[in-house]
């Protein structure tokens, strides 16, 4: 039989090899001096590693290892969050949230088209009374459209619909360009604070 | 006699007894695998005490799929490992471990032979474990457990997460190395 790879040989030495192998190197060994020994170093080697002898652990070590599981539970157990605080571990980003949401409210508010109630409020209750002191039908029109809450009290508007009416006036007040029409304005009550010169020329 | 894996099971369910039992099963070949590992006979003690602590920690999640060996040495290793690579960049510590027994160098001037015996047996170790710490971590651990710890290859190929193929080849190459670095004491027998 041919010689036996080393690794072969190491196998056979530790044990490692199967039932029907460990038999056919057992044996070759007992034929052949050079496997033989190979098998010898390896046990020789086996036996000079038993003289690295083990060592004792140290007498308090049980009662490290009980003083480490101690502090381990002890640990644990501060680290469990109790229930009457657990509502606190929430504080911080509720409040944090509230006041985001507040002040997207408030910037949401300050920059939608607003719609001024006292408008809204007067227009139904003058809409069914006819104009008294419209003497120029011209000023009809514009009248109808006056939508300061000032103006509105003054100048009644013809009856018409209380809605129409308050969709009119509501455009108005988005088109305050009428209300740089001086002409339109001669009508109204509020021209008497002017100086006096300027009514005049109003009034020619 | 209870099993180690029948202990661990009575564990799970709360026994701290069986606990005890298996620290005292353990403490001892454990502590021998960490301070062939790691040297260090300090840091032998709290890497052993630890496995024992990780063991506890984790009593409630324990599933008997595998012998309570394997387990226990797969958590030594992982943690022999990570202490040796930790380790690497330190400066080498001073052989503090040859002179436990009180042999130590002020009395070398005594020349019993009891005295003489015990410091070529010193001396044999410490060649001894200069050589297996010279090896690749896993030749080392794969070594260590096959030869001081009595762990058969298959559980050794699990510990170390490998095949039992390349159990037989880290052994053979690590045994390789030592005769190699043994020379001196296998053929002669002495230093």
């Amino acid at each position: 039989m041919k010689c036996c790879e080393r690794e072969q040989l190491f196998a056979y030495c530790q044990r490692l090899l199967a039932a029907d192998e460990e038999e056919k190197v057992r044996a070759h060994v007992a034929e052949c001096a050079a496997c033989r020994a190979v098998v010898g170093e390896y046990e020789k080697l086996d036996t000079l590693l038993d003289d690295w002898q083990p060592a004792e652990p140290s007498p308090w070590f049980d009662a490290r290892v009980r003083a480490a599981i101690a502090a381990d539970s002890s640990r644990a157990e501060s680290a469990r969050p109790r229930f009457g605080l657990v509502w606190v571990r929430w504080l911080a980003p509720a409040v944090g949230l509230a006041l985001v949401l507040v002040a997207v409210l408030v910037v949401w508010r300050s920059h939608r088209p607003q719609v001024h109630p006292v408008t809204q409020a007067v227009i139904p209750a003058a809409a069914p009374q006819v104009p008294q002191n419209v003497a120029n039908p011209a000023f009809a029109p514009a009248v109808k459209q006056a939508s300061h809450p000032q103006m509105a009290r003054t100048q009644p508007v013809p009856a018409q619909p209380a809605a129409t009416a308050a969709g009119e006036d509501l455009q108005l007040y988005e088109d305050l360009s009428v209300l740089e029409d001086y002409d339109l304005l001669a009508g109204f009550d509020v021209l008497s604070e002017l100086p006096k010169g300027e009514k005049r020329e109003v009034e020619n | 006699m209870e099993t180690d894996l029948e202990l661990m099971l009575r564990v799970a369910r709360g026994d701290e007894r069986s606990f005890e039992e298996l620290l005292r099963r353990h403490r001892a070949p454990l502590t021998n695998y960490f301070r062939r590992m790691v040297r260090d006979p300090s840091l032998a003690e709290d890497l052993a005490q630890e496995v024992f602590l990780r063991i506890y920690q984790a009593r409630a999640r324990y599933r008997p799929d595998a012998r309570f060996t394997t387990w226990l040495y797969r958590i030594a290793t992982n943690l022999a490992l990570n202490a040796i690579r930790d380790r690497k960049g330190e400066a080498p510590q001073a052989d503090t471990e040859d002179f436990e027994d009180g042999s130590g160098p002020g009395q070398l001037a005594d020349s019993r032979p009891n005295v003489e015996q015990q410091l070529m047996q010193s001396d044999r170790e410490r060649v001894i474990r200069q050589a297996v710490e010279e090896l690749p971590e896993r030749q080392r651990a794969a070594v260590i457990l096959h030869k001081y710890q009595n762990v058969d290859y298959q559980q050794i190929a699990k510990i170390l997460g490998v095949s039992e193929s390349a159990v037989k080849s880290l052994l053979f190459r690590a045994y390789e190395s030592l005769r190699t670095r043994l020379e001196p004491l296998l053929v002669g027998g002495k230093l």
